[in-house]
């Protein structure tokens, strides 16, 4: 056991309530056991896949007598195989994940929210049986707890995440490509950060991941704040990372502010849509659970032959 | 620029308080811990433009409303010549008016003349800017300061009455200066109102010289020039030069002698025919007469009077235009006096010679006669009645019963001519008394092989004048064999030889009779004067016409601007419409003197015919005459609705809500940014 054993990021109310969402993978995942995910090999699941016509050298437990029956032919009935998910948490680490929204009554920190949504989505994760691992770091990755199933290991991630402390500079893109690199198979990846850097690089990792054909999640944590710059008079503004601080009349640099976000918002749209990753823009204001059940809604499939 | 409560400029430093809260805005700054570094300095490099020249913007107009605001409660003054009024305020305002006909130039719009502009302008600027000062006026007439105690009341002071009187204007700026130095007046300003006309500036005047020395010497005085060049664009004038009674037949009529003056902005433009009131002891009839352009005088229009009256009054008038000074032109008419002519001399020879030049008929209609006095007879002499006295004896003592008769002889305007005393009469030297009126006879001269030619002579006017049609006198031919040069302390001199000896001169008196001197005798052995008889004829009779018009009970005369010592009861017959009754004896007109123990006198009072040139001095004339950059010179105009100083506080104001107008315009928070809008900046946006 860890020496950290704090977990208030953990709500057990609120994860009472989404243990009745299941977490879904959007593609085909290659487990190393039965699970309930979707696999892309054909199995002896419940769930029916397709015929093909026999080849010898085919089972031929597997013909479908029924089939040559009615028709004369030879046909294999093929039916889905469903295996486990391995769950991969890269979570962002950097000085700027150190940021607390203000004005609140409550102040949430960056960092603590990606605590309560990587704690919560690795304890869904375990209780589904599949595998959960945590990849964290600013300059690349730092931590590493490779995903593995178990209520053990699910322990000593959810140490792991309790522990998470920000500082230095960021690059995720670093630490996403090393992520796909050390990622074997098939698995989900949930990524936590501000992205708070140039988004052209990271268009680079993203692909990386895909082409690894892991299943993308990526968790935008911003401020309000730091999206509508209301601020009514000259401020200054201390860099997280270490950079030199800045002051600044708001009244004049408000405009090019808000207008430098939403070409950057708009560049960050334009990378998650062209590679399809499951992003979602986090407002630090917003109930974790909430943000976590549109994430959970939002992976369950329209045609639920499943789970319906 | 002036201002009426200069101390409130002291205030202007706040003004720069919207640059000061900015700079303590700016200091009082609160402390973030960021993360989103990099869109603040993204944000930073693109506001280098527009953004901080909008803020630089809004700060300037905070600090000119501020200021704006600041100039307003100070009562700023502002008009055409706010400049003027710059630097140190005077201790004294002195206005020196010119009072002149001329003056009474009018815009016909609103009535106003160029006197009463000047007078309310420097009352409008004397209340806004000279509190505390003394507002003391000296007129081109009384030449006396009078002190104004309230700006409102200056146009309606005695002393800025208008007059149909001529001005001269060294002398009234010569009357200034020298008030100033009997005053010892600190800060002077002195602020000279007039038109301008050349005839009222008398460019050749003696004075002009030491004014110049003192303006210049006295740093303490401004001298501000206000001035109305401006001359009338359509102008008739209508003068009287002379009036006679003249009998036809059993009937009477009279004879004027006219002056008619045309000024029309088009110079090529036709003769105007104009109707003239004209009316007779205040009967009213019309005639036509025509105007050419410039001057020109019309002799002999007739008037009929018929069997009536043998003396009365008349006036010529013109419908109003824009200088109603010379609209009206008033004329009397007596029965002609005879021309009698006094001779107090002990010489036979002199005094025929005169006799005969006297009673020699120059106008039929009229008698002439002459006697002679012995030198001992002086009490015999008719004053009253002579026209001309020749004296050809010894001058009288001064203060001798003699002298105080000459004295008032010459009060009546009658004509007096010294000739040298014979040579064997001369008074011995040393204990001599003195002399009347200063006036000496040297020793006699008797004139070499060559005797003395004729240098020069004044043909402009006097005695010696060249004839009506222009020609002059035959002076020249002037043989000068004996002659007794003179002396006297004020002379004007109408014939000289060399070495600037004058033969004939006017001793200038206070009295509006002449006094000549003639060094000369009208004899064989002293000079050609009797036998070649014409000049001499004609300055003997020019100067009993002189003595005549005073003589006579019907005269016509220029408003005078300094007034003679006039006991006589006056009664007006006609007079010129006067603003207010002080002044009035300054305006043209015809009265009845009466005076004691004589016959009651009828005399025609007429603007001086030199105010109807409309000569102007020039820029470079001023100059020379003023001294160059010892004068500011401001020109007006009668329909200039401008005042030398107006408050313009309410620019200031409206300066200043367009400043807050720009400001808060600027100050606008931009309008949302719909394609901000569209790249997801609104809450809870998800992919």
């Amino acid at each position: 056991m860890s020496e950290t054993t704090q977990r208030d990021f953990l709500d057990p109310a609120v994860l009472g309530r989404l243990l009745s969402l299941p977490l879904n993978a959007r593609s085909p995942m290659l487990g190393n056991v039965a699970g309930r995910h979707r696999s892309p090999v054909k199995g002896s699941s419940l769930e029916f896949a397709q015929y093909r016509k026999y080849v010898p050298g085919d089972d031929t437990r597997r013909l479908d007598w029924r089939t040559w029956g009615r028709t004369d032919r030879y046909y294999i009935k093929e039916f889905e195989a469903d295996t486990n998910l391995r769950l991969c948490l890269i979570a962002d680490t950097s000085g700027s994940m150190d940021y607390e929204t203000g004005g609140t009554e409550s102040p949430m920190s960056r960092l603590q929210m990606v605590r309560q949504l990587s704690g919560s989505l690795a304890y869904l994760a375990a209780h589904q049986g599949d595998a959960v691992g945590i990849y964290s770091g600013a300059r690349g990755v730092e931590e590493e707890i490779p995903p593995r199933r178990g209520p053990s290991h699910l322990g000593v991630v959810l140490d792991q995440i309790g522990s998470l402390a920000a500082g230095g500079e960021t690059n995720l893109v670093a630490a996403m490509h090393e992520a796909a690199e050390k990622i074997p198979s098939r698995a989900l990846i949930a990524i936590f950060s501000d992205l708070l850097f140039d988004p052209e690089p990271m268009r680079e990792a993203l692909q990386h991941l895909r082409f690894r054909k892991h299943d993308v999640a990526l968790f935008h944590l911003l401020d309000r704040q730091e999206v509508d710059f209301e601020f009514d008079r000259p401020t200054r503004f201390v860099d997280l990372e270490g950079g030199p601080a800045l002051l600044a009349d708001p009244s004049l640099i408000e405009k090019p502010y808000r207008e430098a976000v939403g070409n950057y918002l708009a560049q960050i749209d334009e990378i998650v849509s062209q590679l399809a990753i499951d992003y979602h823009r986090v407002w630090l204001d917003e109930p974790h659970d909430q943000i976590l059940a549109r994430f959970l809604i939002g992976r369950t499939p329209r045609t639920a032959k499943r789970n319906g | 620029m002036s201002f009426l409560q200069p101390l409130l400029l002291a205030a202007l430093p706040l003004a720069l308080l919207p640059v000061l809260i900015h700079l303590i805005h700016r200091q009082r700054h609160r402390t973030v811990r960021w993360a989103a570094m990099m869109f603040l300095l993204d944000a930073k490099k693109m506001a280098r433009g527009m953004a901080r020249l909008r803020q630089i913007l809004i700060l300037t107009m905070r600090v000119i409303a501020l200021a704006a605001l600041i100039f307003a409660i100070s009562r700023p003054l502002a008009g055409g010549w706010v400049g003027l009024l710059g630097g140190a305020r005077a201790d004294t305002v002195l206005i020196l008016l010119d009072r002149s006909a001329s003056m009474e130039q009018t815009d016909l719009v609103t009535g106003r003349s160029k006197r009463s502009t000047a007078l309310d302008r420097l009352a409008d600027l004397f209340d806004k800017t000279g509190s505390g000062a003394n507002l003391v006026v000296i007129d081109s007439v009384t030449l006396q300061a009078s002190e104004i105690p309230d700006p409102e009341s200056l146009a309606e002071h005695p002393a800025t009455a208008p007059t149909d009187t001529e001005s001269d204007i060294p002398r009234l700026i010569q009357a200034g200066l020298d008030w100033l130095d009997q005053s010892e007046a600190g800060r002077t300003d002195i602020w000279l109102a007039s038109d301008l006309r050349a005839n009222d500036w008398r460019s050749d005047s003696a004075r002009w010289g030491a004014i110049r020395e003192q303006l210049a010497a006295a740093e303490s005085r401004r001298l501000f020039l206000l001035s109305f060049p401006e001359l009338p664009e359509e102008n008739l004038g209508i003068a009287i030069e002379d009036v006679t009674r003249q009998q036809v037949g059993t009937d009477f009529q009279l004879s004027l002698d006219l002056v008619l003056s045309r000024d029309a902005s088009d110079e090529s433009s036709a003769p105007a025919k104009q109707a003239v009131e004209v009316t007779l002891n205040g009967t009213r009839t019309t005639v036509e007469l025509t105007f050419a352009n410039g001057r020109s005088t019309l002799p002999g229009f007739v008037i009929d009077l018929g069997k009536g009256e043998p003396k009365g009054w008349g006036r010529l008038d013109l419908p109003a235009d824009s200088f109603p000074g010379d609209n009206s032109a008033w004329f009397v008419y007596d029965e002609e006096t005879p021309r009698f002519t006094a001779i107090v001399s002990d010489d036979a020879q002199v005094a025929a010679a005169i006799s005969a030049a006297a009673n020699a008929a120059v106008d039929r209609t009229l008698s002439y006669s002459s006697e002679v006095y012995a030198s001992g007879e002086t009490q015999r002499i008719p004053w009253n009645r002579a026209s001309l006295l020749v004296w050809n004896s010894e001058l009288p003592a001064k203060d001798s019963n003699t002298a105080r008769l000459l004295d008032q002889y010459l009060a009546r305007g009658r004509s007096l001519l010294l000739l040298p005393p014979a040579a064997d009469s001369e008074p011995s030297a040393g204990n001599q008394p003195e002399s009347w009126r200063g006036i000496e006879w040297g020793e006699r001269i008797q004139s070499g092989e060559t005797p003395p030619s004729v240098e020069w002579w004044r043909t402009g006017s006097g005695l010696l004048a060249n004839t009506r049609n222009g020609d002059p006198l035959p002076v020249n031919d002037l043989k000068i064999l004996k002659r007794r040069p003179f002396s006297a302390p004020d002379t004007q001199s109408f014939l000289e030889i060399a070495d600037d000896e004058s033969l004939l001169s006017e001793v200038i008196t206070p009295e509006p009779g002449h006094l000549y001197m003639l060094s000369l005798l009208p004899r064989q052995d002293h000079s050609s004067l009797a036998s070649d008889g014409i000049a001499y004829f004609v300055m003997l009779h020019r100067a009993l016409e002189q003595g005549a018009n005073y003589a006579t009970r019907a005269s016509l005369r220029p408003v005078l601007a300094e007034s003679e010592p006039n006991s006589s009861p006056v009664d007006w017959l006609d007079q010129r419409r006067a603003e207010s009754s002080a002044g009035s004896e300054l305006r043209g007109g015809a009265l009845r003197l009466n005076q004691e123990g004589s016959d009651s006198v009828l005399i025609a009072q007429n603007r001086p015919i030199t105010e109807d040139q409309p000569e102007v001095v020039s820029s470079a004339a001023l100059d020379n005459l003023l001294g160059e950059g010892g004068y500011q010179r401001i020109d007006d105009a009668v329909e200039n609705d401008r005042s030398l100083a107006a408050e313009i506080w309410r620019a200031f104001l409206i300066a200043m809500a367009l400043a807050l107008l720009i400001e808060a315009i600027l100050s606008l928070p931009p309008p949302p940014d719909p394609a901000l809008q569209e790249k997801g900046l609104s809450p809870s946006s998800s992919q």
